[in-house]
């Protein structure tokens, strides 16, 4: 390799060796060409998209619907009464406050969510098919409570594939592991390029990012010799696409290496945009980390970046004070709120889809009058759409008067992902994948698009 | 944790399968309207017929119940259904507990408004069985086929090349050159051990010129311990092995390794395949010879206790682990999807719903030891090495001090219970709740104190029987709504039926008879197509865990059988099998495509070259840790799991680790609830569902592990430290390299390269301010990483 080179960007370097006009002209190019040596390369959707993205808001151990976005003025005025097999029912430990042109309540754990309620669709009409942590965490990712499927984000970038190669398609913020572990973001049968690569917050976000090399320059020397390796090898096997498709690969790594840490990297976010978001400088703990990372992915075109605010302890799952739901909120509120403003500012949120949701609601009744906890509650829960083509300021769907059951327009998770894909641009019934002999969906057999809540 | 579990709900298991080749109408009542009827109607209007009504065929919805028919196809105004489900009539409103949604209800306007269109019918009967068995080639027996003629003569030479040569011939494809000898021992070697061979291997190789040299390297190959590894492992992929259970908390399973080391061992003895099945599935029940056998054959139960645990309480999800062993059973050894059975017959093979709850019977008969789970977090109903009388023997003491523990417990329990009830502060005696639940915790330290001092006798984590018991069906899978009593028995349409009216036990034995029963055409077509795939990278039926009619259809289906027969026929003999495809025509065929063959075949299914393929997980991390000396060979004994004394892993806390180590990639520790993050990277199997093909995508984070892992730095750093030692001049050590990583020698203008490149690298580090020695480690490694990280490594042609 020449020295002087070595004065361009490395990464003009290696493209300048591996994927420009200089080697192999026409050839990779070519071969490129074939989606199929490329199964991350961008693909048209079903119809016109109304969002590009998706940020996942998730929010672990199941966070109470009628303690944040569902207020019951009945459960106040029935506290203690028996409900139903020796239970009482037990009030909101929060007040609740309109917010808004749309005067929507939101609870006091989430003002600064609250302030943004006329950009957000409030759905209080969820619906989980299991009331235990880790089927419920992978009901709402996979749609299966039981047998492993892949996750939401797999199945979008399987059918959307990613607009930057330098990052990957599904990324998932999360410095904790969740319930299920990496089942939540496993691509499963789907090829593997589409599983969501965990970043842990810290020096190396993405595994292997860090060149290990004495010097960048012996980096670069290898990857060119790699690439002489590969040339010769490639002579006479032409015709073979899986060949050209690694020594692409290493070039996007080339790339990705760069780019990544620059992604990571919020020196350069302003002091009025940390303070925004409430994360202090240098800082990489919280949600003000993760909600600012997703903004950097989001603009630099990730497909789906899903953030989880705590793991698979110390979370929301308030069994023996509601009390806890305090501090959790707190790490997350100023961050979402931030968040929606900033994509706002930047004229993103049209085209970004926001999502905040949980495994399950928590029981509005327990089995003593005086009880500070929650149960687990999936008959019947809470969750938000904000931006990428869904209408602000509305509340979808009604939980009954003690927030117990589902009153109407449920939100059963299957309906929940049909209208997620259909933002963008995916019919639900046509995403398929075949395995082991039948077509799967992310909706399994059912999902409704529910297009009342379509901006 | 919630005093209201609810029991898994299955609808999101119902496997119906989505969208059909139909009109939308039908679409649309496969999407919208069965899974209505099914959820709201199906618990007394399908086998009960309440009001003498039935909703699971049209013609019994035209036909109707007690009050006339259900519905007036194109007059929803007209018919009863919707009537009911407005709620329009006091008298009949239906579903009674709860009206439908809305959006349901002008479902079913729409559905009825558009003729009722009604799916595919289900429930075949026996006639449709068997008129779909005699019509369906895999479910024929396999036929001797007359070998075909007119085939050159260095195409007779073996008969599977006349099949393939005469398919070639037929679609007028040009077949590839043989491939030479180094490309040649590079395929085999890797193909039969996934270890790269030696450069001393390649030169005997190429100095031995009789015509047997081939044959010879194929059995110096198969009778290598480190074969069963290499072949082992995609049974285990198949099997979906773990070394953990899968519930909410996903125990570990230290004993699950002695199930992994049986099949690596059988392999390697070439057990007889269908003995091998047959002790996989009834071990327990089969004759022994002495003691060593008898414990075998217990072990190789291990694959039906491994099936995957639900929940946080996995023994009350047992229907899943039955369902996941069924499902796992009928794919991998009939290449069937037994399990589309569960919820309603199947759409699309002879297998009805009755039929998976007769083999349901079977393993709810059998008792499934337990890995512990959050609530209990010990094992139990493992098998224990010595005979019962001994372990009773050995364990009396302890048992009956837990026995006398567990009773304290209880009693404790009942005197809490009782003052909660009695809601008074205190116990007669004084004491009070707090008190209790501290003798209680005191008591349950005890116990586990107890269980931590007991002698650790040798067990295995298999199946043994339990209560013989047949089950009723559930109606669309859901274990809380029960249809009638099926007896157990195995598939008709495989010539299967009840069991024998003599038998006493579970059935497994007879069902282990069945599966490998001469006259069963699927089990030695399905794996001798699993053969032929890992030969050639695809089967010559290329869904190999779907023989069924959404599979693929062979494309030579009478070398399928031919190989069948000859399996069956020569013992079950695995090996046999290798050495008959390896020492083919067909099998030697170089990788390259001749003009013209890539328009008429582009994915080479009719096998006119070999099929290059990339390495998969294991191989480049073994191959890595050979190249560095650092590849530890053999079983690496026991996990380092954490004792089970200290097990308390939750939901919330559940077990996860990653242990790491220089033994070959099938001994890695392997969890369900997260992939080993570096099998993950390469499209390692997936430890919940089997896996049949492995998948080779090709992702920028393949790339940056290969260039900035610490493994890759590691054992590349070890290797060129390992070159260096024999104190050989550069060109010597890069042309050895060269044969160690490729099978060849290093050319010239390789070595020009490396020459140039060593140079250059080493005053990079010298200015980075590197000791001599220091530098030319460094160097070599920098050039062996780019060796490893190149696509002539990575790939075999």
């Amino acid at each position: 390799m020449n020295e002087s080179t070595c004065s361009c960007t490395r990464r003009h370097a290696v493209r300048s060796l591996v994927g420009g006009s200089m080697l192999l002209p026409g050839i990779l190019a070519e071969l490129l060409a074939a989606a199929e040596a490329d199964p991350l390369a961008p693909k048209p959707p079903h119809f016109s998209p109304r969002a590009k993205r998706v940020i996942f808001l998730f929010m672990t151990g199941g966070a109470s619907h009628v303690d944040t976005f569902d207020p019951k003025p009945k459960l106040i005025a029935d506290h203690g009464k028996t409900y139903r097999n020796g239970r009482y029912l037990i009030r909101p430990h929060f007040q609740f406050k309109r917010y808004g042109k749309s005067g929507i309540e939101v609870s006091e754990l989430f003002p600064h969510v609250g302030e943004c309620v006329d950009d957000i669709c409030v759905i209080r009409s969820m619906k989980n098919d299991h009331g235990d942590h880790f089927e419920a965490t992978l009901g709402i990712h996979t749609g299966s409570v039981t047998f492993t499927r892949p996750s939401i984000g797999s199945w979008i970038s399987y059918g959307l594939g990613t607009e930057n190669r330098n990052l990957p398609s599904f990324v998932v913020l999360a410095p904790h592991l969740p319930y299920a572990g990496g089942q939540v973001w496993s691509s499963d049968f789907l090829p593997a390029c589409h599983q969501g690569v965990r970043i842990v917050p810290g020096p190396e976000p993405i595994p292997h990012m860090t060149p290990r090399t004495p010097s960048s320059e012996l980096q670069e020397m290898e990857l060119g010799l790699i690439e002489f390796f590969n040339r010769r090898h490639l002579a006479g096997r032409e015709s073979d696409a899986a060949l050209a498709a690694r020594i692409k690969s290493f070039e996007v790594a080339f790339g990705m290496q760069k780019e990544a840490p620059e992604a990571f990297d919020l020196s350069q976010e302003s002091d009025a945009t940390l303070e925004m978001y409430g994360l202090e400088r240098g800082s990489t703990q919280g949600f003000a980390w993760q909600c600012l990372v997703a903004r950097r992915l989001a603009e630099r075109g990730v497909r789906f970046i899903e953030l989880i605010d705590s793991g698979a302890s110390n979370n929301w799952d308030a069994h023996g004070d509601i009390a806890t739901h305090i501090p959790l909120a707190r790490n997350v509120d100023k961050p979402i709120a931030a968040l929606l403003k900033d994509l706002k500012q930047r004229g993103m949120l049209e085209e970004t889809l926001v999502v905040w949701t949980t495994e399950f609601g928590r029981t509005p009744f327990n089995e003593k009058p005086d009880a500070k906890g929650r149960e687990h509650h999936a008959r019947a829960y809470s969750s938000w759409l904000a931006g990428g083509g869904v209408k602000g300021g509305i509340v979808y769907g009604e939980s009954d008067e003690y927030g117990i059951e589902v009153a109407s327009n449920q939100m059963h998770i299957h309906d929940f992902h049909a209208t997620i894909l259909h933002l963008l641009g995916l019919d639900h019934t046509r995403l398929t994948y075949r395995h082991a002999g039948r077509d799967f969906r992310l909706t399994d057999v059912a999902g409704r698009v529910v297009h009342e809540i379509l901006a | 944790m919630p005093g209201h579990q609810a029991a898994i709900k299955l609808s999101s298991v119902v496997f119906l399968c989505a969208s059909l080749a139909a009109g939308a109408s039908e679409e649309f009542f496969e999407s919208r309207i069965r899974p209505l009827l099914s959820r709201h109607c199906y618990t007394c209007h399908t086998a009960l017929a309440s009001g003498g009504l039935r909703l699971d065929s049209r013609a019994a919805i035209l036909k109707g119940g007690s009050r006339g028919p259900a519905v007036v196809p194109g007059n929803p105004e007209e018919s009863l259904l919707i009537r009911a489900v407005r709620y329009q009539d006091e008298r009949i409103k239906m579903p009674p507990v709860k009206k439908l949604e809305d959006g349901e209800i002008a479902d079913l306007i729409r559905w009825v408004q558009d003729g009722a269109v009604w799916g595919a019918e289900t429930a075949p009967g026996p006639d449709e069985i068997a008129a779909k068995a005699a019509s369906f080639w895999s479910f024929q027996p396999p036929v001797e086929p007359p070998l075909p003629r007119r085939v050159p003569r260095e195409w007779a030479r073996n008969p599977v090349d006349r099949f393939i040569f005469a398919r070639l011939r037929e679609k007028g494809l040009k077949p590839a050159p043989l491939a030479d000898k180094r490309t040649l021992i590079r395929r085999a070697t890797y193909d039969l051990t996934g270890l790269p061979p030696t450069p001393e291997e390649v030169d005997a190789f190429l100095r031995d010129s009789s015509p047997r040299a081939f044959e010879k390297v194929v059995d110096r190959l198969l009778a290598s311990p480190r074969y069963g590894e290499r072949w082992g492992r995609r049974w285990l992929d198949l099997v979906r092995y773990a070394d953990s259970a899968g519930d909410s908390a996903d125990y570990p399973i230290p004993q699950a390794r002695l199930y992994r080391d049986y099949v690596i061992a059988s392999f390697n003895r070439d057990k007889p395949y269908d003995q091998f099945l047959r002790e996989q599935i009834a071990g327990d029940l089969l004759p022994w010879r002495d003691e060593e056998d008898r414990w075998e054959n217990i072990v190789a139960t291990g694959y039906l206790a491994i099936a995957r645990r639900f929940s946080v309480r996995p023994e009350r999800n047992m229907h899943l682990t039955i369902e996941d062993t069924i499902d796992n059973l009928g794919k991998v050894v009939l290449g069937l999807s037994i399990a589309c059975a569960r919820c309603h017959d199947h759409k699309y093979d002879p297998i009805s719903a009755k039929e998976y709850y007769a083999l349901y019977g079977i393993f709810a008969s059998t008792r499934y030891p337990f890995a512990g789970s959050e609530n209990d977090q010990y094992q139990k109903d493992l098998v224990y090495r010595l005979p019962q009388e001994k372990v009773d023997e050995v364990l009396k003491p302890y048992r009956e001090q837990l026995a006398a523990i567990d009773a304290e417990i209880a009693r404790l329990e009942e005197e809490r219970k009782a003052l909660g009830q009695a809601g008074t502060n205190g116990t007669p005696g004084g004491r009070t709740a707090q008190d209790i639940t501290a003798d209680i915790r005191r008591a349950s330290k005890r116990r586990a104190a107890v269980i931590a001092s007991m002698p650790p006798l040798e067990t295995a984590f298999a199946v043994t029987e339990g209560k013989p018991q047949n089950v009723r069906v559930q109606l669309r899978g859901d274990p809380r709504t029960l249809g009638e009593e099926v007896p157990r028995g195995f598939l008709r349409v495989l010539n299967g039926g009840p069991l024998p009216p003599e038998c006493t036990g579970s059935g497994r034995l007879e069902l282990a008879q069945w599966l490998t029963s001469r006259d069963n055409p699927l089990t030695a077509r399905v794996m001798v197509n699993r053969i032929w795939q890992h030969h050639f990278g695809r089967g010559l039926v290329a869904t190999p865990n779907d023989f069924g009619k959404r599979g693929s259809p062979p494309t030579h289906p009478e070398l399928l059988d031919y190989l069948a027969l000859r399996f069956q026929r020569e013992g079950w003999s695995v090996k046999a099998m290798h050495r008959l495809i390896m020492l083919s025509r067909t099998y030697r065929l170089a990788a390259t495509a001749a003009p013209g063959n890539a328009e008429k075949d582009p994915n080479n299914e009719f096998l006119s070259r070999f099929s290059r393929r990339r390495l998969e997980a294991e191989e480049i991390r073994d191959s890595l840790l050979s190249f560095s000396g650092a590849l530890e060979l053999g079983a690496p004994g026991p996990h380092p799991f954490p004792p089970p004394s200290s097990w308390n892993f939750t939901q919330h806390k559940p077990f996860t680790a990653v242990y790491d180590g220089n033994y070959r990639s099938v001994y890695l520790m392997t969890q369900r609830i997260q992939k080993h993050p570096y099998l993950a990277l390469f499209d390692g199997p997936d430890p919940n569902l089997s896996t049949p093909v492995r998948s080779a995508t090709t992702t920028p984070l393949q790339a940056l592990f290969l260039m900035n892992s610490q493994f890759v730095h590691e054992q590349t750093e070890r290797f060129a430290a390992r070159l260096l030692e024999t104190g050989a001049e550069p060109a010597r050590l890069v042309d050895r390299a060269h044969r160690i990583v490729l099978g060849r020698p290093a050319a010239q203008d390789e070595l020009r390269k490396a020459a140039a490149y060593l140079d250059q690298a080493g005053r990079k580090l010298a200015s980075a301010g590197f000791s001599q020695q220091d530098r030319q480690r460094l160097a070599l490694a920098s050039y062996l990483r780019a060796l490893v990280a190149g696509n002539e490594f990575l790939f075999v042609d």
